[in-house]
């Protein structure tokens, strides 16, 4: 489904990705793990194809095409769909009609005619009684106003109505309260289908207790550094990332894979003004 | 420049003099007013509130009336409940009598109101709105409306169509508009062309809102893209009168308006929602004075302008509270977005306080299209384009959404998807 190859991706001239490696067959979801500023985000980012973002050399085949050729809305219409990690406010740009020229180019790319406005409202209604999300939200401007877990379910229904064939879902889990991640974990469960790959960007073990991953990767400096299944996740718990980062890190960086706001808090200083 | 041009008009207004209806406006009063406008002379850049504005237009054009033009046809279909006038450059070219208790509506030409001799000193106030002197001495027809308490809810349309190129001469819409105590209007005017002539439009409107009145105005303009149009309009409300006023600028290739508020009794009231698109070469000018001059007033104004290609969209916003108007309310928000490269946005919010006791807000941004917008869009799989110009339309949302009478809201989303896009489809993405 998802290969990439020695993937070396720079931001404004510093290096994030530095020959990432990784392979998502159909079917399974992987999970990618690491410190803050590691490069997770750019990941999930340079797959979706947005701006700013300078593949220095690497491939990313994607269903057997070359990903990195395609423009953003062409990768969206072959079936990769990106799970923000902070959505984007529309005022004006009516939600559910956004969701259906979402839906409409994508049949159209696959040579469909556009759907019925009945069938689409009905299903659109049941998956958002799914994610739990109030009707009157159909009716708003895409994520205004809407609160942070509000935002992710919407991004998860989203991803409900357009099927996609890859989701790569970007700390989705981040700023949930413990009922709304595991309404968010089981609309994705539903999702999980042979023919459907799932990566989930996370920092923390907890969503995938609720997800279980067929693979766990952890991402240190722009590289995957270790490999496993699901334990790997509940030893990254017990242990933090230090044995992996694999040099001498400060009292404060330690905390990181324990305590993620007090290492939000010091990553956030260094990285200050740098995309991680 | 300035001399040479109004040497000219004063020979192109003596020239025509002895043929203007004196039942427009009388011969003194377009005497007077072409002597004021020579003694201030013609608006020019150099001044503030004309900087932005395009007044080369007025070098090539000639300021005699144009000849009445013939019937136009394709006009746009009147809306359901709206009795219509249709004033072919200036003049009224048809109209069914209107039907409707306690509405009264009249050609200046045909007299029946009487010349309003009150008009003139009072449009051309300030010196912003010395192009209504021009209208004043020019004119050839315009609307006479009344509305008394017992017209309930009155409704009217007036449709303005430009078909003489400048050349030839200009159009002089004009209006008159006096809602008396209690009593209710909703006014819809449009100002069209009938071809892709170069018009010159130099429209003047004067509303009276009497105590308790309520107007309800929409106005779009949608001249052709060579037009120029001017226009200024002045409103005076007594005590509790509301003013709505739902201006959209779309057409002409120079359009420039100037509105002047006067909050004149406590508790008045108004609501200025105006957008402009400006594209290509398009300059989109509005210049609006809200002047509070009586306590407990109240004004809202918001202004949301596009600016592509090289097109320059500039809205100057100013509320004056006057020393006796204590308790005053208001706010302005003022936005404007680039959309390319070689696009102006000019935005001024400017307040003139002299008394305590107010609570006045402003706000004014001009940006470009959100990127990050523009990324969710497009990894959703929406086309750039299409993208982009649902971004365009969802900003004019602010505005758009006060338009309360469905039938035009459509109307109006309907020429917007035509300007914006090809795409039939995008209205539907919006709310």
């Amino acid at each position: 489904m998802l290969k990439i190859d020695n993937l070396h991706v720079a931001v404004e001239g510093q290096e994030i990705l530095k020959g990432l490696t990784l392979e998502v067959p159909a079917g399974e979801v992987h999970a990618i793990m690491g410190p803050n500023g590691s490069g997770k985000s750019t990941l999930a980012h340079v797959l979706a194809g947005r701006p700013g973002y300078e593949v220095v050399s690497g491939t990313v085949t994607f269903q057997g095409r070359d990903l990195l050729s395609l423009p953003p809305e062409q990768r969206a219409r072959e079936g990769m769909f990106l799970g923000f990690q902070y959505p984007v406010e529309i005022p004006g740009v009516n939600n559910v009609y956004l969701l259906k020229a979402a839906v409409n180019a994508a049949r159209k790319h696959r040579g469909l005619p556009e759907v019925d406005a009945f069938e689409f409202l009905t299903l659109v209604r049941e998956k958002m009684h799914l994610m739990r999300m109030d009707e009157s939200m159909l009716s708003r401007g895409v994520n205004e106003g809407f609160s942070g877990g509000e935002k992710k379910r919407n991004e998860v229904l989203q991803m409900l109505v357009l099927e996609p064939r890859l989701a790569v879902l970007d700390e989705t889990d981040s700023g949930l309260d413990i009922d709304a991640l595991k309404v968010v974990a089981n609309g994705v469960n539903t999702l999980r289908a042979p023919e459907r790959s799932l990566v989930l960007v996370t920092h923390y073990q907890r969503l995938l207790d609720y997800i279980v991953p067929d693979r766990v990767h952890v991402l240190v400096k722009g590289r995957i550094v270790q490999s496993g299944d699901k334990t790997l996740a509940l030893e990254l718990e017990r242990r933090g990332y230090d044995w992996l980062i694999g040099e001498p890190e400060s009292p404060g960086r330690r905390a990181a894979g324990h305590d993620g706001r007090a290492a939000s808090a010091i990553e956030g200083a260094r990285l200050a003004g740098r995309p991680s | 420049m300035s001399a040479a041009l109004l040497a000219r008009l004063k020979d192109e207004y003596g020239a025509v003099r002895g043929a203007l209806p004196d039942s427009v406006v009388g011969g003194a009063r377009r005497r007077e007013a072409i002597e004021t406008l020579c003694a201030q002379g013609l608006p020019a850049t150099r001044e503030e509130n004309w900087r932005y504005a395009n007044l080369r237009v007025l070098e090539r054009a000639r300021f005699a009336p144009c000849p009445c033009a013939a019937q136009v046809a394709d006009l746009p279909a009147p809306l359901e409940g709206f009795p219509r006038l249709v004033f072919v450059d200036g003049v009224l070219a048809a109209g069914e009598p209107v039907q409707h208790a306690g509405l009264e509506v009249h050609s200046l030409r045909s007299g029946a109101q009487g010349a309003d001799s009150s008009s003139a000193q009072r449009i051309a106030a300030l010196p912003e709105a010395r192009l209504a002197l021009l209208n004043e001495a020019f004119a050839t027809d315009g609307a006479a409306l009344r509305v008394r308490r017992e017209a309930g809810a009155a409704r009217i349309e007036l449709l303005f169509v430009a078909c003489a190129p400048a050349q030839t001469g200009a159009s002089y819409p004009r209006v008159h508009l006096s809602i008396e105590a209690g009593a209710r209007l909703t006014l819809v005017e449009r100002h069209l062309s009938a071809g892709d002539e170069a018009s010159l439009v130099n429209g003047a409107l004067r509303v009276d809102l009497a105590e308790g009145a309520c107007l309800e105005h929409y106005r779009l303009q949608q001249t052709s893209a060579r037009a120029a149009w001017f226009d200024t309009a002045e409103a005076t409300l007594a005590k509790d009168a509301r003013y709505s006023l739902i201006a959209l600028s779309a057409g002409a290739l120079a359009a420039h308006s100037t509105v002047h508020i006067r909050l004149a009794g406590p508790g008045a009231e108004i609501a200025l929602c105006a957008a402009a698109i400006g594209d290509r070469q398009q300059s989109q000018d509005t210049y609006v004075l809200s002047e509070h001059m009586a306590p407990r007033t109240r004004t809202e104004q918001i202004f949301r302008g596009i600016a592509s290609g090289r097109a320059r969209v500039a809205f100057n916003g100013k509320i004056a509270v006057r020393e006796n108007a204590r308790g005053t309310d208001s706010r302005q928000s003022l936005r404007g977005l680039l959309a390319g490269p070689e696009a102006e946005i000019d935005l001024r919010p400017q307040l003139e306080i002299y008394t305590d006791e107010v609570r006045c807000s402003h706000g004014a941004t001009a940006g470009k299209l959100d990127e990050n917008m523009l990324f969710y869009l497009l990894s959703r799989g929406l086309e750039p384009e299409v993208a982009q110009r649902l971004l365009k339309w969802a900003f004019l949302e602010d505005v758009v959404s006060r338009i309360e009478l469905p039938e035009l809201r459509r109307c109006i989303e309907h020429e917007l998807a035509g300007r914006m896009s090809e795409l039939a489809s995008l209205k539907e993405l919006l709310r």
